[in-house]
């Protein structure tokens, strides 16, 4: 239960090279409440333990020891508290070890007889502050093995197995293991947000890293297209074009999942990009035309049908555009070709024959969805699709 | 004038339209030095990168306009992201092409730049067309101070120019005049880059002495 830290790390280090950018988080920082806490304790109990010398002191064996004892006690609180302050945690152990030998001083300093009649020991409660010290420094089990060595020492003190040592006992177990607990949790939560931080920091590099690249390929891939004439290699221009439009598709509308559940929002600019060859021009609006998943399937099926039936067509030298349009309620996609049309009297000759093939197939699916599908064609005016689809009851408009 | 932090890209743009008889009168390497070079040269046509250390290309494009209204910007950039072609366009961009195009299109379209004419494709008019329909409906929901809207119109003209179709074909699909459709598509930027209130106090006038003439 207890959180060890990295060995050679101490709380006042910095907080690691982990964090490279943005605000940082210092776990040893986030103890430091306790430590305060700790400090107002002791100071608090010094107070009690000189109240309980004065009133004893006459009955001490060695009174002037005694004095002695309570003066160093007052320089080791002192020590101690500007020392866990400015975050030197190690010095618990120490800590702890002064303040057993300190109590043990009771030996010296007291009466044997008032000690074996249960009089207080020197230090009175002011020997829980190492307790405590332990328990902030290094956790929970540690802060039990502190308890185990006070309780010792008060016994070794006062020879005896009485209801004064269980409670003494009781309580510093509880405050040990209380005070330990807390400091665990306020370091786990603080090493926690620094892994955040860490986290979104490293990611957003990797981000305008990969925007720089990006950015450089297009460049790359934009200039061999440019100069393709000149490379007298019209397959490597062919392929360095079909890149860059997917790279540029890619980064501008982001990646697409057309695989999740119906109701699943899908950006219709990104499923385009994707979904379309590589020589169509996609105009889209600046912001995602979101809609469900089970809605931009079929919609997406009926695209892609549109664009072969022009492939098929218009071939694939032809010009191809397709322009999405978000009108709120509705969804319109167009897809146009520069090809040589479809003469007039084509397609009702083609529905007299019983086969309608892509026309109606593009027409059932957007007729499923509740929309229509316009055909628009004339001889050497290419064909032009619009397809749209109304968005379902209560579907917002998707920004 | 070419402004761009590519050094292989500069030069081979800056080439090829020497080339083809284009004078490049001065190159960039980013936004801010574009704007310190501008006054000197004063050219008629800036091609200008979005991305660029220092100043990006929108908010180059606005400081130069702001020094040299004259100035005719011309967008060229790689990865069209989305906003900022539009941030650009908005500050007074008056065209936007993509890297990839061949060199024939790129001087056709300094030159038409050049004229005074929108160089204004697909992809820009499909942004175009979504960023107006976005203000419809702010408008529509805050019923706050309207901002200018395209007229249906200019909506079919800004729907076909997004569909592909070159203004000869517009022209006479819609039975207009090429120069009619050139307008349109002028208005159209207008209206976008109408940002700031003195600009639509301005256009506000305008359009109501054109309503008493």
């Amino acid at each position: 239960m207890s959180t060890p830290d990295a060995p050679g790390t101490t709380e006042a280090a910095a907080p690691g090279p982990v964090v490279r950018r943005g605000a940082t988080v210092d776990v040893g920082a986030a103890v430091a409440p306790l430590w305060r806490g700790l400090v107002a304790f002791r100071v608090v109990a010094l107070a009690y333990a000189v109240v309980n010398v004065v009133r004893d002191v006459g009955l001490y064996a060695r009174p002037a020891l005694g004095i002695a004892v309570l003066a160093f006690m007052a320089v080791w609180t002192l020590v101690t508290s500007v020392a866990y302050l400015r975050g030197a945690r190690r010095l618990a152990v120490v800590d702890l070890v002064v303040t057993v030998l300190t109590t043990m001083s009771t030996l010296v300093v007291d009466d044997p007889a008032r000690i074996a009649a249960g009089g207080p020991v020197i230090t009175t409660v002011w020997s829980a502050g190492a307790v405590l010290a332990v328990a902030i420094a290094y956790g929970i089990r540690p802060a039990v093995g502190a308890v185990a060595v006070s309780v010792g020492a008060l016994w070794i003190t006062r020879r005896a197995l009485d209801a004064a040592l269980l409670s003494d006992a009781q309580l510093l177990l509880v405050a040990g293991v209380a005070v330990g607990f807390a400091a665990v949790a306020m370091r786990r939560s603080a090493r926690r947000l620094q892994e955040a931080i860490a986290t979104e920091a490293a990611a957003a590099e990797r981000e305008r890293l990969a925007r720089d690249i990006h950015d450089g390929v297009l460049q790359v891939l934009g200039l061999m297209r440019r100069r393709g004439p000149a490379l007298g290699d019209p397959e490597l221009v062919r392929a360095a074009a079909e890149q860059e439009v997917s790279l540029r598709r890619l980064i501008t509308r982001g990646p697409v999942g057309l695989d999740g559940p119906d109701d699943e929002a899908v950006d219709l600019g990104a499923a385009l990009g994707a979904a379309l060859p590589a020589r169509a021009v996609l105009a889209a609006p600046p912001d995602p035309v979101c809609v469900r998943s089970g809605l931009a399937r079929p919609l997406l099926a009926a695209v892609r049908e549109a664009a072969a039936n022009a492939d098929a067509h218009a071939g694939t030298d032809s010009g191809l555009w397709v322009l999405l349009e978000d009108e709120g309620d509705a969804v319109t996609i167009s897809v146009r070709d520069d090809g040589p049309g479809i003469p007039a009297g084509r397609l009702e000759d083609a529905a007299a024959q019983g086969h309608l093939g892509i026309v109606s197939s593009i027409r059932g699916r957007l007729g499923e969805l509740g929309g229509t599908a316009e055909l628009v064609t004339a001889p050497d005016e290419g064909v032009e699709w619009e397809l749209r689809v109304p968005r379902r009851d209560g579907e917002g408009a998707g920004r | 004038m070419v402004v761009d932090d590519h050094p292989m890209w500069r030069e081979g743009v800056a080439r090829d339209l020497g080339e083809r008889g284009l004078e490049v009168v001065a190159t960039a390497s980013d936004g801010a030095a574009a704007v310190r070079i501008a006054p000197a040269v004063r050219p008629d046509v800036v091609l200008m990168d979005l991305r660029m250390p220092q100043l990006d290309g929108a908010e180059a494009t606005a400081a130069i306009l702001a020094a040299l209204p004259g100035t005719r910007i011309l967008i060229l950039s790689a990865s069209a992201e989305q906003g900022d072609v539009l941030g650009a366009v908005r500050a007074g961009a008056s065209g936007y092409l993509v890297k990839s195009a061949q060199v024939a299109e790129l001087v056709d379209a300094v030159e038409r730049t050049a004229a005074g004419q929108a160089v204004f494709g697909p992809e820009l008019a499909g942004l175009v067309l979504g960023e107006f329909r976005r203000r419809e409906q702010a408008a529509r929901d805050s019923s706050g101070p309207a901002e200018p809207a395209v007229t249906p119109r200019e909506t079919e003209v800004l729907r076909l120019v997004a569909k592909g179709l070159t203004a000869r074909r517009i022209a006479d699909r819609l039975g207009l005049s090429h120069r009619t459709v050139e307008n349109h598509v002028q208005n159209v930027l207008r209206k976008l880059q109408l940002t700031n209130r003195v600009e639509l106090a301005r256009y506000a006038i305008e359009q109501g002495l054109d309503a008493d003439s």
